[in-house]
């Protein structure tokens, strides 16, 4: 399955910290060599500051047992270099800490007044918890970084250097601590902000490329992820440009999304345009899946789709969650279709097309029938369903049509005569003025 | 100096030859002019030259006037006088310390006589006409205000006609002039340089004399201007002398009683001669000093850097000018060449003299509009490649635009040479165009004029690398897109080899090279022209090479079509071929819709000929006059880039036809169906109109044909029309997979036709076998399985399938005809309401007459559609042999409907 595994490409726009999760999950799946993976874990950890994790790796290579002395003093540098940072920022923190319980913690400038008046706060020292954050952040422990980041983000003036920065940072923090609610809430900040700055074309092409991967780790793990990102990804054409030039294989995140959206089928059109006109760059069994389904009408081609997809899903990192949900789903969807175009369907074909035992399959029609979704009924002697689809009568068209046409004219008739009277009355006014 | 004094009795023996010269002066003047030409093919002439042989002409002018006391003429010329003066002054200043030329004042001075005299003269003047009387006033007064400027000079001049000073002056000025080459060669040379001069100043002495003498002595004068000019020559010719005996051998016979040596009465010989109609004569002259092999540099000069870069200047300073001969300054500067070669002088010095050679080949030819001669380019090219491999040769050599001519260098090693090979390639390419353009392109003379390309496109190359080596970023977009310009159009095997992998992956081909150099355009370029054109030539050479999906993707990133319309012409064409060609991609890649869109706007206006520059329409009405006419024919495509239009309006047409005839088949009772494409229809209908139609003759005709068997869901009929042996050899082969488009071609042919089956006679069928339709149209199940979904899911069709039986089972909800028309009818009236309110809207907004204009354009264009649409109709139901009261009713629904309409208009004229 190594052929349509996005971790080498995605890693490529993730922060090295966030990559380690996708790795270790490749890890577990055995699809690539597993010592080779451990080699390059290693080499990614190596550049970091988490000693710790890199001696752990270690062990899993079986390397020596002991750890190389440069290694035991890295980690007492990093150690002092930490303590050396936290004193820096001691005392602001301190300030911080007594102001979080006052009346002041309302707005960030009478916040940033309050630190000046009261604690003799300078630019320098927000600069120290920036770099603090950073370090801590480097070193792994993300949980104290946010603490830091939230500081400087209130402190901070958007024209800062460092604000993006600490956005960034604030974020990846925030994803890698899993605490989904004020990931979205700042990637909503970040978004807006790459948004409103002017970067020039490329570099907002970039950070966009950025943070449209960096989402799709919040999207699927919040549960309004699943609007938000068709709303982002397919609807804010500057995003859809972004996938379509810069990573054209988000398409499978998006078309996941919209498969396992059932609220929002309208997408599905906006969404198999954009896979047609990417077709010829990125196709995976996802998009495909899609396309055979609403493209080609091939059930037959979308069955086989289907079945290599949940392999593919299984060892996507990102949306290997939604493994259940998109089968089902996507089973759905063919049913769908299939009751639009047919008016009798066997049940063992329908089953053969849906991956089920026919048992199964008349299962699950009698759900759906049952649950109001589908107007048909089951002839359990033939094993055939019979859609009970009435045909629109074209008198019904024809009403529908006219319907508003007598009110309409009715009303602009209305709208006439009012104004000729107007002109009328202005007239015999104004034939008056000449007596 | 003796020689000059000399001349004193000389002047008094010729006053006897005056009466000749005045009476026959026209005559004598002509042949003078025609002496000059002859004369001019070895003159250099500088600007000083140039005005002073003005002004003496003028001068000249104004003196005939006065013999015959034309007054009126003589004012008008003495104004032209004062103007070309003026023009004259900077030079004048220039070359001689700013004093006024002798016989500019002798002139001022003898025009005051006159006038003078003609003033005095009370009884002459009263019998002057109005005219002339009127005229004398007005010249008495101007010439006064305008000699005292010149006060002192002429009170000099009246003074001492023949000061010495002031002819040594000139005599030192103008061998300044004369070069420096003068002063390099021996001082032995200025005596003879000297005597020329001397000579001028010898009618100055004259000019004292009676007017008759004046007169003379100022053709004495201008026969010593040109004399300048030959002393000009004496620097680098050195056996003038000789050349003078020789002639005098000649002429000898006749009146060798009075004159000997001096070069002046020689001419007035040979005026004499002229004069006495003796041109045979004259002509062995002429040849006898073209034969003679004029030679650069005296025999013993010690030839160096500077020497020849001043000879080359003094060459091409006569450049531009009226009366140089072009062709012998090219032949002068190959010679200059050969001997800096033989010197040895370095490469610097061969690379300016190249690039002379190069703009005096490009002056050769005067009128930009014409093509040069060949053997001048063929010598161009020559010259070129010849330059380029000593630029390339030598990395010490730095030529550019920006090298300013005070900083070149010849001596030492980084050489400096000003100049710019980019421009002289640039116009190597164009004259290559323009030769091509020349020739009939089906003869063989074209053919063999197209080999050269190769030399054009080695040229490019070379100056390409010389740029990549040394150059700015607008210098190498330049040159590269003149490759690109070159390489665009031509298809290349090897690309479509490579995508099916039959050559190894990394063989270099056009694609690639294209890729690289449009890239780097696209980063470098800040002309927004150079990107333009790049993109479609990019775009063009992509879909060639039926690269589809970047050919879009670069359309559609670029943004073309939306300031296309702004650019230069050229770019305007290229933008158009580049749409042709993506059509004809689109369409081998199976993509119609999109071929049809890429072509509609060629093929809609009729002239997709004029839009790609390939040929003019035949003039109508004068339409345009000949100056247009001329620019657009520079503007055409060469023969070889043509695009062949009849494979462009053979896909458009069956692209068209794919469209159309089944959307045409399921709209049928539509209101508000438009036409996909009107140069299709207009096909269709004018077929229609022939009461007999023959077996197709034309691709035309072929595709008609074929539109109306597919119209009966007739796929076979249909395919052996589109595809067949004529067709073959008209449009398809063409094509460079010909087979895989024909396949194609019936694939599609088959798939449009059983929609159009459908549509057209789904009302006869309750249902209808999947496995029978797949037999008919020659489809596999699952494709027509999918066709039919797909209609269904697009209400296209109101019908479902029948699994278990395989049949498609029709809803039976077709409305019959009368439902249908009322449908229609519905939607028509849907639409008057629409058109209503718009109307008032328009009324009550604040659009004032602009607004009403357009509103009604707009409903006439709306009323139009639907009476197309009604005839389209018609036709159709008098072939379908309908009911006819539903055609009754039809028509009263029509009626109404115009009734109503009418009614709006009555409104909207309020």
């Amino acid at each position: 399955m190594a052929n349509f595994d996005l971790t080498r490409i995605n890693c490529q726009f993730l922060d090295r910290h966030l990559t380690f999760p996708l790795l270790e999950f490749l890890c577990g799946k055995e699809i690539y060599n597993q010592q080779e993976l451990l080699e390059y874990i290693l080499e990614t950890v190596n550049k970091t500051n988490m000693i710790d994790y890199t001696m752990d790796t270690r062990k899993r290579l079986n390397l020596s047992q002991e750890m190389p002395e440069e290694l035991v003093q890295r980690k007492a540098e990093v150690l002092a270099t930490l303590k050396q940072l936290q004193n820096e920022v001691a005392p602001i923190m301190k300030a911080t800490d007594i102001l979080k319980n006052g009346e002041s913690m309302k707005d960030s400038k009478t916040f940033v007044n309050a630190l000046q008046k009261d604690y003799n706060f300078k630019v320098e020292h927000l600069e120290s918890a920036y770099k603090l954050a950073k370090y801590l952040y480097e070193c792994g422990n993300y949980q104290e970084s946010t603490s830091y980041l939230y500081f400087c983000l209130i402190v901070m003036s958007p024209n800062d250097k460092n604000y993006l920065n600490v956005l960034w940072g604030k974020l990846a923090a925030e994803i890698l601590t899993l605490n989904w609610n004020t990931a979205l809430e700042d990637l909503t900040r970040l978004r807006d902000y790459i948004d409103s700055a002017n970067f020039s074309t490329i570099q907002a092409l970039q950070q966009r490329t950025w943070l449209i991967h960096w989402s799709v780790l919040v999207f699927f793990n919040h549960p309004k992820g699943r609007d938000l990102i068709i709303e982002m990804f397919l609807y804010k054409p500057l995003y859809l440009n972004a996938i379509q030039t810069m990573c054209p294989h988000i398409m499978r995140y998006l078309a996941t999304a919209v498969v396992i959206n059932r609220t929002r089928r309208n997408a599905l059109k906006d969404l198999i345009k954009v896979i047609q006109q990417e077709s010829y760059t990125y196709r995976d069994p996802i998009t495909e899946f899609l396309e055979c389904l609403y493209v080609n009408f091939d059930f037959e081609g979308a069955r086989l789709k289907l079945h290599e997809c949940q392999t593919v899903i299984l060892n996507d990192f990102f949306i290997v969650a939604c493994l259940n949900e998109f089968v089902e789903d996507a089973r759905l969807m063919i049913f769908e279709t299939f009751c639009r175009i047919h008016q009798c369907i066997t049940i063992s074909m329908l089953a053969d097309k849906l991956n089920m035992k026919p048992n199964e399959a008349e299962c699950w029609i009698v759900n759906l029938i049952r649950n109001a979704r589908l107007n048909a009924k089951i002839d359990s002697k033939l094993g055939h369903v019979v859609m009970g689809t009435q045909p629109l009568s074209p008198y019904q068209q024809l009403v529908e049509k006219i319907d508003s046409l007598s009110m309409r004219s009715e009303h602009l008739a209305g709208l006439i005569e009012r104004k000729s009277k107007q002109k009328q009355n202005q007239e015999s006014a104004d034939s008056w003025k000449y007596y | 100096m003796s020689r000059f004094f000399a001349n004193g009795s000389d002047s008094e023996s010729e006053s006897s030859e005056d009466e000749i010269q005045a009476t026959n002066f026209n005559k004598a003047s002509a042949f003078q002019f025609s002496d000059d030409e002859e004369e001019v093919k070895r003159v250099v002439r500088s600007t000083k030259e140039k005005r002073y042989e003005n002004l003496t002409s003028i001068i000249k002018t104004i003196r005939n006037h006065k013999k015959i006391k034309d007054i009126p003429n003589t004012l008008s010329s003495f104004e032209d006088l004062t103007r070309a003066y003026q023009k004259a002054l900077p030079v004048i200043s220039k070359e001689e310390n700013g004093i006024t030329p002798r016989f500019y004042i002798r002139c001022l001075a003898e025009l005051e006589d006159f006038i003078n005299e003609v003033w005095e003269d009370r009884e002459g003047r009263k019998n002057l006409s109005k005219n002339n009387s009127k005229s004398l006033g007005t010249l008495r007064q101007k010439v006064r205000k305008y000699i005292k400027d010149f006060e002192d000079d002429l009170s000099r001049f009246r003074e001492a006609p023949d000061q010495e000073s002031e002819a040594e002056d000139e005599v030192v000025a103008q061998e300044s002039d004369g070069g420096d080459a003068g002063d390099d060669s021996d001082a032995g040379v200025k005596p003879t340089e000297a005597a020329p001069k001397a000579v001028k100043s010898a009618p100055a002495k004259a000019a004292p004399a009676d007017d008759d003498d004046s007169d003379d002595s100022i053709d004495w004068d201008s026969d010593s201007e040109s004399e300048t000019e030959s002393s000009d020559d004496e620097n680098q010719y050195q056996n003038m002398r000789e050349r003078f005996l020789k002639r005098t051998t000649e002429k000898e016979e006749k009146d060798d009683d009075k004159r000997k040596d001096k070069r002046k009465e020689q001419k007035v010989k040979i005026r004499k001669r002229a004069e006495d109609d003796e041109d045979g004569e004259w002509e062995t002259v002429v040849k006898g000093h073209v034969v003679e092999k004029p030679k650069m540099f005296e025999k013993d000069a010690e030839i160096d850097v500077p020497l020849v870069l001043a000879k080359l200047l003094e060459i091409m300073s006569a450049r531009g000018k009226k009366r140089t001969d072009r062709r012998l300054q090219i032949d002068l500067l190959f010679e200059l060449r050969d001997i800096s070669d033989q010197h040895n002088l370095g490469t610097a010095v061969s690379v300016k003299i190249h690039f002379n050679i190069i703009s005096a080949i490009y002056d050769y030819n005067q009128k930009i509009s014409e093509p040069m001669k060949l053997e001048h380019w063929a010598l161009l090219l020559e010259v070129m490649q010849s330059m380029l491999k000593l630029l390339l040769a030598n990395t010490d050599i730095i030529m550019s635009e920006s090298v300013a001519e005070e900083h070149e260098e010849y001596v030492t090693a980084p050489f400096y040479v000003r100049g710019c090979p980019l421009a002289a390639v640039e116009r190597l390419d164009d004259e290559f165009v323009k030769l091509l353009k020349e020739c009939d392109p089906h003869s063989n003379d074209y053919v063999s004029r197209l080999k050269d390309e190769v030399n054009v496109v080695k040229t490019i190359e070379l100056v390409l690398q010389y740029f990549e080596r040394s150059g700015t970023n607008n210098e190498r977009c330049r040159i590269y897109l003149r490759k690109i310009e070159h390489l665009y159009y031509k298809f290349d095997p090897e690309v479509l080899k490579k995508k099916r992998n039959e050559v190894p992956a990394t063989t270099s081909t056009s694609v690639d090279v294209m890729d690289k150099l449009c890239k780097f355009i696209y980063a470098k370029d800040d002309t927004d022209r150079i990107r333009t054109r790049a993109i479609l030539a990019h775009i063009y050479h992509h879909a060639m090479h039926d690269n589809w999906f970047q050919a879009r993707d670069l359309v559609l990133m670029s943004h073309l079509q939306d300031n296309i319309d702004a650019a230069d012409p050229a770019t305007r064409i290229l933008y158009n071929r580049m749409m042709a060609n993506l059509g004809l991609c689109a369409f081998r890649q199976e993509n119609v819709k999109d071929a049809h869109h890429c072509l509609v706007d060629l093929m809609v206006t009729g002239k997709p000929k004029e839009l790609l520059a390939q040929g003019l329409l035949p003039q109508r009405q004068h339409e345009r006059s000949a100056e247009q006419e001329k620019i657009e024919k520079q503007r055409q495509m060469p023969f070889h880039m043509h695009i062949n239009l009849e494979l462009l309006e053979c896909v458009y047409l069956v692209s068209a036809m794919l469209l159309e005839i089944p959307y045409i088949a399921a709209h049928e009772f539509d209101a508000r169906r438009r036409m996909i494409s009107k140069t299709f229809y207009q096909q269709l209908r004018s077929s229609e109109r022939q009461s007999l139609v023959g077996p197709p003759e034309s691709m035309r005709e072929h595709v008609v044909a074929a539109a109306k068997a597919m119209r009966c869901g007739n796929w076979q009929a249909c395919a052996n029309f589109i595809v067949n042996k004529k067709m073959n050899t008209k449009v398809w082969d063409l094509f460079y997979e010909s087979d895989r488009v024909r396949e194609m071609l019936t694939k599609f042919i088959k798939e449009e036709s059983l929609r159009t089956y459908l549509f057209t006679y789904s009302n006869v069928y309750t249902s209808i076998s999947i496995p029978s339709l797949a037999q008919m149209y020659e489809l596999p199940v699952p494709k027509v399985h999918s066709i039919i979904s797909k209609m269904i899911i697009n209400e296209e069709l109101m019908a479902s399938l029948d699994d278990p039986s395989e049949t498609v089972v029709m809803h039976r909800s077709e409305p019959s005809r009368l439902q249908a028309l009322a449908m229609q009818f519905v939607d028509k009236v849907t639409n008057l309401v629409d058109v209503n309110e718009k109307v008032f809207d328009m009324k009550q907004g604040n659009f004032f007459q602009r607004g009403n204009m357009g509103n009604r354009g707009d409903r006439g264009y709306n009323r139009n559609q639907n009476n197309q649409g009604g005839n389209w109709l018609g036709q159709r139901r008098d072939r379908n042999n309908r009911n006819r009261n539903q055609r009754g009713h039809h028509k009263n629904n029509q009626d109404r409907q115009q009734q109503q309409q009418q009614q709006v208009q009555t409104i909207d004229e309020e």
